[in-house]
């Protein structure tokens, strides 16, 4: 079984630590697969706002240095420990009520996605690009972050689109998502060293990343672990 | 004043004593730098095979290069042994990746459930030792880094008739937070300070369990791991007891790392708290003399007892200025990659460690590895009742640590 984790957060975005000491951490401690995910926010609301004022976001200007970073850490990654890291963003819808406010994982991108673009565009644009959607932290978190369920409450609308659901994530399990049967993944929404010790997400599949995107979305030899020193 | 003038003057001594230590570090680093370098030692020509046994439990911070820097040893014939307790143990992944990265290496990854005494790191061991095949056994804890002359390094002090003990220095690496800063900077300070000055200055045997050398005929004459079972610091009993033998126990040139990156303060705390107990139990009064070797902590106390005046404030941030510069010169010493920002947390750290040097004295009980023991004399381990009255002061104590976490 692969262990993964496919929410992982740097100081391109709201992380503390830079990208190359993350990707270290992951692979000393074992990890067959992990995606880098910092968050493109959005700019419409005044909370998106602020993060883009204190650069906690990833922008147009700087998505290809991104990219190119994490390329060149997956290079490294694989050649030392095998591991492979998947280019992703969190598109981070933020609006001060929860139930329009909602995140979205896209896996193994290649282009630029706007967080201001309306949820259809984002998810048709995903799909192109033939990235991986997932909808994460979708219910209620336990910790002192703002709740995001506007995705939740319109899956009869969205699910289509959804490759997967975060049915837990870092401390917290979604059982409510679970009774619905979508298929699921569960990750650490790492931001610090500390949150290494959480959720992840176990595969049984090849380490290749078609094999990973296929096993998730097929949703067989999926399972999650809590992940504990 | 007269209490102001007494605390100053345990400072002063106290700041000496450090003068000591660094003199000591120096020294030793002068002495064993100098003529030899990695492969110039190879002249000795006796490169005898060695077992190498790691006990792994947990991941450590930096524990895929800490294995595979043993992987590159310029060195004729070794194993490595990675033994574990269950296969569910995360380092049982990383050991697998290092054997499947390296499959030309002697790897073997041992996993049995050993429960014969109460030392968990001993209990690793005892399996590992069994299924060894060479006559020397090198003891390595998991979460160090060594470089590619490290067992040409230490096997070199073999040669020499009457050794039967090699153990090594340790620098701390790393440290990206305050917690691992705090724990490289008190290995890099205290620990190496205190461990050079015994070895160099007293003679003491000095044995640091992190790395440790040894003939198999040798442990098996003091009563190989089966004696040691059931006590925390096996290191030190085993290093006493070789010596008490008649062997030599000696601190080799080789410098190894300790890589400390993500700690939290909390470890850092739990682990010099349990160490402070240890050295309480094996060493009694001499205990005291670690207080008065810490002048940081001896000029805050006027501060706090007395009151912050200009004068009790003065003495403390003078202490503590000439105690972070003489941890800078050791660190830059030994080479240590800590920025120098890093030393103004120095004084701050030894306050912490002058706080819980009080805890040993009030509680005979530590937790390792997720089990309660009491320690007693020598380390001596006994498992802590879990019926009866004294078991609820234990329960006690684990509610309110909860509570605080």
């Amino acid at each position: 079984m692969l262990l993964c984790d496919f929410h992982i957060h740097t100081k391109y975005s709201d992380g503390s630590i830079e990208l190359n000491k993350v990707v270290d951490l992951y692979g000393q401690a074992g990890f067959d697969a992990v995606a880098i995910t910092d968050h493109v926010v959005n700019k419409d609301s005044s909370i998106g706002k602020l993060a883009h004022r204190f650069r906690y976001t990833v922008r147009e200007d700087n998505f290809i240095e991104y990219m190119e970073a994490i390329q060149y850490e997956a290079a490294r990654a694989w050649s030392k420990y095998g591991m492979l890291v998947i280019p992703g963003i969190e598109i981070s819808k933020n609006y001060i009520d929860s139930d329009k406010s909602a995140h979205i994982l896209l896996l193994d991108l290649k282009g630029f996605v706007s967080a201001c673009w309306d949820y259809e565009k984002i998810f048709l644009e995903a799909k192109r690009q033939d990235a991986l959607t997932v909808a994460c932290h979708p219910h209620t978190m336990s910790d002192m972050s703002k709740d995001t369920y506007h995705l939740w409450n319109n899956r009869d609308r969205y699910a289509k689109y959804i490759d997967a659901w975060e049915i837990a994530n870092r401390d917290d399990v979604f059982n409510v998502v679970s009774l619905k049967k979508y298929p699921y993944i569960a990750n650490s929404d790492f931001h610090k060293a500390r949150h290494l010790y959480s959720w992840k997400t176990l595969l049984n599949c090849k380490k290749d990343v078609g094999a990973i995107k296929q096993c998730i979305r097929h949703n067989k030899g999926v399972a999650i672990t809590l992940f504990r020193n | 004043m007269v209490l102001f003038l007494i605390f100053a003057t345990l400072s002063i001594i106290g700041l000496f004593a450090y003068t000591a230590q660094i003199w000591a570090v120096r020294s030793y680093r002068s002495l064993h730098t100098a003529p030899h370098s990695g492969e110039n030692n190879s002249c000795t020509n006796f490169f005898p095979p060695i077992s190498i046994l790691k006990p792994l439990k947990g991941l450590d911070d930096n524990l895929f290069d800490n294995l595979e820097s043993f992987c590159h040893q310029d060195y004729p014939q070794y194993e490595i042994i990675f033994s574990l307790q269950n296969e569910n143990d995360p380092a049982f992944k990383v050991a697998r990746m290092i054997k499947d990265k390296y499959p030309q290496k002697n790897i073997t990854i041992h996993v049995e459930r050993c429960s014969s005494g109460l030392n968990p790191k001993v209990n690793n061991l005892i399996p590992a030792y069994r299924i060894s095949k060479y006559p020397y056994i090198l003891i390595s804890d998991s979460n160090v880094t060594v470089r590619r002359h490290y067992l040409k390094e230490i096997i070199r002090n073999m040669a020499t008739p009457g050794v039967g003990l090699v153990s090594n220095l340790i620098r701390g690496m790393g440290g990206y937070s305050v917690g691992a800063v705090f724990e490289n900077l008190h290995l890099n300070t205290f620990v190496m300070g205190s461990v050079s000055f015994l070895d160099r200055f007293l003679k003491m045997p000095c044995v640091v369990g992190k790395s440790m050398l040894m003939r198999k005929t040798d442990l098996e004459a003091i009563g190989g791991f089966m004696g040691v079972k059931d006590v925390l610091a096996e290191d030190y009993v085993i290093g006493k007891r070789m010596h008490e033998s008649g062997k030599r126990v000696i601190l080799s040139r080789h410098m190894i790392d300790n890589v400390n990156e993500y700690w939290g303060i909390r470890k850092f705390l739990n682990r010099h708290t349990r160490w402070g107990k240890l050295r309480w139990q094996i060493g009694g009064a001499k205990y005291c003399s670690e207080l008065l070797c810490n002048p940081v902590f001896m000029a805050f106390l006027p501060l706090i007892i007395l009151g912050p005046t200009r004068l009790t404030f003065a003495f403390a941030a003078a202490v503590s200025l000439c105690k972070a510069m003489g941890d800078f010169i050791i660190g830059r010493r030994i080479g240590t990659d800590l920025k120098a920002s890093s030393y103004v947390l120095g004084p701050l750290k030894d306050v912490l460690i002058g706080v819980i040097w009080f805890v040993p004295l009030l509680s005979n009980t530590v937790i390792w590895r997720g089990n309660r023991y009491i320690i007693g004399k020598d380390s001596q381990l006994s498992s802590c009742p879990e019926t009866g009255i004294s078991s609820w002061r234990y329960r006690i104590f684990d509610t309110i640590r909860a509570r605080v976490a």
